[in-house]
């Protein structure tokens, strides 16, 4: 793995524009074409083996905290426990999810597992993948993230209500709203009916016990871009539970277990043995060196790096209220005073390629750039 | 091996169309202070709104306020059963207007501005 400069495109901004990525830049640069890189074949086979390897026990460790009923942990609130069953032993429909990895040394270690609602797909997936048309057609990349999801949507029609395919994220972040319409551009490709509606315009019919949208269609199947954690504790958030339609809702409920970081103490606990986990624990004192993560921590926030007792690198924000966990600390690898995080992504049930984010600190937070990848 | 990229991707959507749209910012400057309260049918009581992190008047409220007419197909025919805002509490959205009725809107979305992680 080398991190390569080179001349950004020259109409780099408009090229991305024109493939429906507006949000390159806020107050600082997000999209970074001045920068790749260079992967060698031998180190994305091992990505993709680490990749494939951590999703099975990622659903080990659901089927393990649901044997044992270790929701407190992970502050679930009992009464949507039932739910979350349900969607696990039913095997409602889930597309995706993102790994984050520290890769460095020829080692991996997985840093979290973004199994809710992971971002950066677009990126990952389309923005990435024309750049590299642009720079070097005759290069390949660790990329099939288009064509697994479109093969995947295929694959869960049958499994899905008859009906529409709704999708919703907030209203006002273009972000949220780029990643939605994208995985919808491929629910269509794949042949679904599908909505568009915001998270705060759905309906509630408290007559009928149904979600409707603003047309007043009922909501059947939703891929919702927001994350359960905030779904549960909103107004509307019990009235999923008495649905009339049991709408199947992407990604499934059960996916609250592996988004929450309480998983890395669990995982660590059943498979001490995996080389690309990190030793976590609930309690604190059992790491020198460690990183303190709230359960549900976003973009980097609230993250304590503490190396014998002294804090390194602390960040602000506003989790924590629902606990901690303590990892191992591993740091990114130092690539000129920039360290990478790859995010490893598995669809359906495979891996499907890669993103990286770097970021000028060893906490990769909202202020960290995507830049694209080669396989040499 | 599951990384060779196909050479012909395609999207259907018109997405350049999401990149003319600019993305709002919260104000960091917004007052706390500010009390605002509305409604969306003049037949609903008025409440105060809330906010991540205080109120304030700018043009990311204004849309994030956004009274939006709603209705429904009967019989092939769309009527209009009114106007409601995401952003407001359920109550002041419905009022004793019948034909909203059991309808509410606006219980999911005060999360935050992105989700994105």
């Amino acid at each position: 793995m080398k991190r390569l400069t080179t001349l950004p495109r020259n109409n780099w901004q408009t090229a991305v524009e024109d493939l429906g990525f507006g949000f390159h830049t806020t107050n600082v640069p997000y999209w970074d074409e001045s920068v790749y890189y260079e992967m060698e074949m031998s180190e994305v086979l091992l990505i993709e083996k680490a990749t494939a390897e951590l999703w099975d026990l990622s659903l080990g460790a659901v089927q393990h905290v649901i044997d044992n009923n270790l929701y407190q942990k992970f502050g679930i609130p009992d009464w949507f426990i039932p739910q979350i069953e349900k969607s696990w032993t039913e095997d409602h429909p889930a597309i995706y999810g993102r790994f984050d990895l520290c890769f460095k040394n020829g080692e991996i270690k997985m840093l979290e597992f973004n199994a809710d609602t992971p971002t950066s797909l677009y990126e990952a997936g389309i923005v990435q993948w024309f750049w590299l048309q642009d720079f070097d057609k005759s290069k390949d990349q660790f990329n099939s993230v288009h064509e697994k999801l479109i093969a995947y949507w295929k694959y869960l029609k049958t499994y899905l209500n008859p009906g529409i395919l709704h999708f919703t994220c907030l209203k006002e972040t273009l972000e949220d709203l780029t990643n939605v319409e994208y995985m919808r551009d491929c629910a269509i490709q794949a042949g679904l009916e599908t909505k568009l509606i915001f998270i705060d315009d759905l309906g509630w019919d408290s007559d009928t016990k149904q979600f409707l949208d603003l047309e007043g269609e009922p909501v059947k199947n939703i891929f919702k871009l927001y994350p359960w954690e905030w779904l549960l504790t909103e107004e509307f958030g019990k009235n999923i539970i008495e649905d009339s339609n049991r709408a199947f809702w992407i990604e499934p409920a059960w996916k609250m277990i592996l988004s929450n970081k309480a998983i890395l103490p669990i995982l660590w606990k059943l498979y001490p043995d995996c080389p690309y986990l990190l030793a976590a624990y609930f309690e604190e004192g059992k790491l020198t060196n460690y990183v303190k993560k709230p359960l549900l921590s976003r973009e980097g926030a609230n993250i304590d790096l503490v190396m014998k007792d002294i804090s390194l690198q602390k960040t602000e924000g506003i989790y924590g209220a629902e606990g901690f966990i303590y990892q191992d600390m591993f740091t990114l690898p130092n690539y000129s005073d920039h360290y990478p995080v790859i995010g490893s992504w598995i669809i359906g049930q495979e891996p499907a390629g890669m993103g990286i984010r770097e970021a000028d600190t060893f906490v990769t937070d909202n202020q960290s750039r995507f830049v694209p990848h080669l396989i040499s | 091996m599951g990384m060779k990229k196909s050479k012909y991707v395609e999207l259907v959507l018109i997405t350049a169309a999401l990149a003319s749209c600019n993305q709002p910012k919260p104000k960091a400057d917004w007052d706390d202070n500010n009390k605002v309260h509305l409604r969306s049918d003049t037949t609903a009581p008025y409440t105060r709104v809330h906010h991540n992190g205080g109120m304030g008047i700018g043009t990311a409220l204004l849309w994030f306020y956004a009274f939006r007419p709603y209705g429904n197909y009967r019989n092939d025919n769309y009527q209009r059963a009114g106007y409601y805002s995401g952003g407001i509490s359920p109550m002041s959205n419905i009022g004793s207007n019948g034909f909203k009725g059991s309808l509410t809107r606006g219980g999911f979305g005060r999360g935050g501005y992105s989700v994105s992680s």
